[in-house]
Formats: C-alpha cells, sequence, structure tokens
C-alpha cells in the first residue's frame, strides 16, 4: 500500500521533529513506519509530532505502529515491535500515573483514523492535537 | 548459525521468546518443552503436588525424527481448546527447527539471500501453518436448540490473529459462550498470540462472574505475563438461550450489530475499553441486549470492513450494514454468506491483506 512519510524539523520553545504521514497505515507498511522513527530517536530527538491530516487509514495493525514508535521514542529496547510489550506497559502506566510527557503527540487526526484510536483506548497514551500549528504552540 | 544449541535445532533466543508467553500461564496450567532426551529446555519444573493433573504430550518432528517434546500440565489441559494451542505451538517450533537444519548446509549464496530478513523467511515457513491454523479456528459450533449458529473464518495471506468461538458454558442453563477476537499485527508474534489468548479467554468466560471479568482476568495475564508489542481487540459475550439475554463486554473491538426480526435500524451496540494487553484495569462495563424470536446478532472483525477493492477503496461499515439489511429476511446462515459474497465480490480478485471473520447467531422466530 502506498503510504509516503515526510520529516521536517520544527523550532519551538523546544525543537520539534514533524513526522507527515500520507496515505493508508495497515498490515503492509505498518513495520516500516516504525523503522523511520527509530534512526530520529538515535539522532537525538525528543519530540516527535505526528501529522495525521493526509492519513486516512489505519487499520489494527497500524495501531501497533502508533504503540511502538512511543516506545522507541522513550529509548525503549528491544525496538522491534513485536518483541518488548513489558516495556511499553511501563509506559501506559507511567503515563497513567500521570508521570511523564508523552514524547509523542499527534494532530490532524481525521474522523474515521481517530474512531479506532479512541475504540481501543490508544488515545490514552497521546496528546491529540487539533492540527499542526496548535501542536507547535503546545508541544 | 549462530546461537543454535547442537542438540537441540531451534534458536536459543528465538525459542525463548516464543515460549515467554507459554511457560508462566496462570490458573494452573504450564507448559514445558524437553529435548529428545526428556530434558527439560523450557518452563518450569512440575511440582510434586502437579504430577496428579491431567497431562497432554505432543511430539516435535523434524525430518521424521522426534527432536523433542511439549508437556502442558493442569487442569483442563485435555480439553480441546488447549490442545489445539498445543498443536499450534509445536507446528511454529517445527518449521523454526526445518528452517534451522536447512540453513548450515545451504549453500552460502543461498544463506546470504535468506540472511537479510530472516523473518519473512520464517513467516514462508509458516505459511505451511495457516492450514493447521484454519484448523485450529474453524471449530464445529455447538448446537443450541432455537437457534442457528453461522462463521466464516477466511485467513490473510501472512499468519493473522483472529480468532472466534461458540461454545456451551458448563454452568447451569449451559448458556452460549461467545468470543471474536483480533490480534494486531501480523506473521508469527500474532499467531502465537492467538493461540496463546484463545483458551486463556475461554476458560475466563468459563470462571468468572461475567464477560468484563473475564476479559479482566485475561488482560491481567497478557499484561504482567506476555513480553510483545502486539495486543488483542475483543468482543465477548454470555448468551441465555431460554431468555435470550446476552450480555457483552468489548475490549476495543468492533462492536456488535443486532438486526432486529420485527424491521426496524440495526442497532450497533456501542461502549467497552481499551484493548487487551496494553492497559490494566479495562474498567469495562457490560451491555445487556435481548435477542427476541427472529432477532440476529452478528460479530466481525476489521478484515471485513478494512477489505480493499483493487482500486484501493475499502469495504467499509456502511456498505456491511447495506449487504446485512439486504440478507435481514435469511438466516444466520444467509446473513454471514451474504456478507462474505459482498465482501469477496467488493474484493475482486485482491488478495486477502487481513483475517475475515464473521459469526451470526440468530434466534429463530417463534
Amino acid at each position: 500500500m502506498a503510504m509516503q512519510t515526510t520529516i521536517e524539523r520544527v523550532d519551538a520553545h523546544v525543537p520539534i521533529t514533524v513526522m507527515t504521514l500520507t496515505g493508508e497505515l495497515d498490515a503492509s507498511n505498518y513495520l516500516r513506519v516504525v523503522d523511520d522513527v527509530r534512526p530520529l530517536y538515535e539522532a537525538g530527538v525528543r519530540h516527535l509530532l505526528l501529522d495525521l491530516t493526509d492519513l486516512t487509514f489505519i487499520s489494527s495493525s497500524g495501531l501497533v505502529s502508533l504503540y511502538s514508535i512511543e516506545k522507541v521514542m522513550q529509548g525503549q529496547e528491544p525496538p522491534d515491535p513485536e518483541y518488548g510489550w513489558g516495556a511499553l506497559h511501563e509506559v501506559g502506566r507511567a503515563v497513567d500515573d500521570g508521570e511523564i510527557q508523552s514524547a509523542v503527540q499527534l494532530c490532524g487526526v481525521q474522523p474515521g483514523v481517530r474512531e479506532v484510536i479512541e475504540r481501543t483506548g490508544l488515545d490514552r497514551l497521546f496528546r491529540i492535537h487539533p492540527d499542526r500549528a496548535t501542536a507547535v504552540a503546545e508541544f | 548459525m549462530t546461537g543454535l544449541d547442537p542438540s537441540f535445532p531451534v534458536d536459543r533466543a528465538e525459542l525463548e521468546r516464543i515460549l515467554a508467553p507459554f511457560t508462566r500461564v496462570r490458573d494452573g496450567l504450564t507448559v514445558t518443552l524437553q529435548d529428545a532426551a526428556g530434558r527439560r529446555i523450557s518452563g518450569s519444573p512440575a511440582d510434586a503436588e502437579s504430577s496428579s493433573n491431567a497431562r497432554l504430550t505432543r511430539d516435535l518432528l523434524v525430518g521424521g525424527s522426534v527432536f523433542g517434546r511439549l508437556v502442558a500440565e493442569g487442569p483442563g489441559v485435555t480439553d480441546r481448546t488447549t490442545a489445539a494451542s498445543l498443536d499450534a505451538l509445536a507446528v511454529a517450533l517445527e518449521r523454526l527447527a526445518e528452517a534451522g537444519q536447512r540453513s548450515p548446509a545451504a549453500s552460502a549464496a543461498e544463506a546470504a539471500t535468506a540472511a537479510p530478513d530472516r523473518r519473512s523467511g520464517i513467516a514462508a515457513e509458516l505459511a505451511v501453518g495457516r492450514l493447521h491454523q484454519r484448523s485450529i479456528v474453524s471449530l464445529v459450533a455447538p448446537e443450541v436448540a432455537g437457534y442457528d449458529l453461522a462463521s466464516h473464518y477466511e485467513p490473510a495471506r501472512e499468519l493473522g490473529g483472529d480468532f472466534f468461538e461458540l461454545f456451551r458454558m458448563p454452568r447451569r442453563g449451559q448458556p452460549l459462550g461467545m468470543v471474536i477476537a483480533d490480534v494486531a499485527g501480523k506473521g508469527i508474534a500474532a499467531a502465537l498470540l492467538m493461540a496463546f489468548a484463545r483458551p486463556i479467554i475461554h476458560s475466563a468466560l468459563n470462571a468468572a462472574r461475567g464477560p468484563a471479568d473475564a476479559l479482566e482476568r485475561t488482560n491481567r495475564i497478557l499484561v504482567d505475563e506476555v513480553h510483545t508489542a502486539l495486543f488483542i481487540t475483543a468482543l465477548v459475550g454470555r448468551l441465555d438461550p431460554d431468555s435470550g439475554r446476552v450480555r457483552l463486554a468489548n475490549a476495543g473491538h468492533e462492536p456488535a450489530l443486532l438486526v432486529p426480526g420485527a424491521g426496524g435500524a440495526i442497532d450497533s451496540i456501542e461502549g467497552g475499553g481499551p484493548l487487551l494487553g496494553a492497559f490494566a484495569p479495562l474498567d469495562l462495563t457490560e451491555i445487556d441486549v435481548v435477542l427476541r424470536p427472529g432477532d440476529r446478532l452478528v460479530l466481525y472483525t476489521d478484515g471485513v470492513t478494512d477489505s480493499r477493492s483493487p482500486s484501493g477503496e475499502r469495504f467499509g461499515k456502511p456498505r456491511l450494514l447495506e449487504t446485512i439489511e439486504r440478507a435481514r429476511a435469511g438466516s444466520a446462515h444467509d446473513l454471514v454468506a451474504a456478507i462474505r459474497s459482498a465482501e469477496t465480490a467488493f474484493r475482486d480478485g485482491a488478495e486477502c491483506v487481513d483475517d475475515v471473520t464473521i459469526v451470526a447467531v440468530g434466534r429463530h422466530a417463534v
């Protein structure tokens, strides 16, 4: 499935890396998106905004990407999303406890994508902004 | 090949990852792996008490000879879901052993081409396992007087993680347990998590106060014991056949659809909580619906609505509802057949990227 990602740097009061996902996130590409994030973290990126304005579809496999991206950005190992569930639980608990500010935030989430994220409860893990400008101002 | 134990033909790290969810199962069920000589490779040693437990053994074969043995012990171990899960695990281990045996013998050139994506190589080996997976998932539905039960399951090209089950629960009135679930993600990890979760949900539903409690128990096991970044959406229910009352609990799954026999709008039964394996507790609420004579309840996985046409369009929920609307005069079997043929026609020969599962429970009209 065709999906494109672009990466930009925005300097707000913190340096923000904006990753734009265009197309459909599903079983055919969900691992690749995580692969795109890994070098960003290794290069020192600590504030990642996922701009989903042009993401028209997300499958349940796509949810694994979002979840794994969150983990990678917390510096959790191992980075392969098929492994390391325990680390993710810690992230989830920490978020539940209000201990950490999520390193990954979302913006421009379209209604169909939002419905899937909310139905599965993953909206608990991410701060969701209406658009990029708001996200950059409030990150 | 590094990390290959000469006495056991499966890569050690791979083995530990696969077995981790199976070796520390709660509720008294343990799974241990032995080599051909009966030495324990993985899993906790059986304690003295457990010697009286029921035990299920499955030999592991590669190239026609036994290289190991899986042993499951504990109450309920001989039920068919546990046996099926053990078989799924055994098949996965056998495929890995085959892959491990072939690699050293392969030519350097073959090894070089195989090396870059070992994971997809294993997935290719496991393609054979699809047949086994189909046999695990497509269990025969029980007979329930006054009801029609129908289902359809089509696995994706790559191993997926849908599963469903309809079974009579061993309690007063023999209620019908209903489970439909989808492991997010693909490949060996998804298939194994499916094989692992299925009997847990089944036994949790039997043991729990209700469907929400069953999912909470399952979630606790997944959160505490399973180490993978995959997770599961699940919709479970308990139907009392006499009254038609259905109590549902939904962990992040597509909502059930209630199709009234008397006519009127199809009701999408919303409500629930987060998917299994990510958060604890789930704080699920239960939803009660009543199947009156002539009513049907349809459960499905996102493989139906996410199905793609050759032009890239998705089947979607509106089309699903239209399909059910057109077929609503028929039986539960007719409904499932209608959804199945609409989805297949829509896909128009494109391959199935996700498992497709449809279940319908219909109460006979009086």
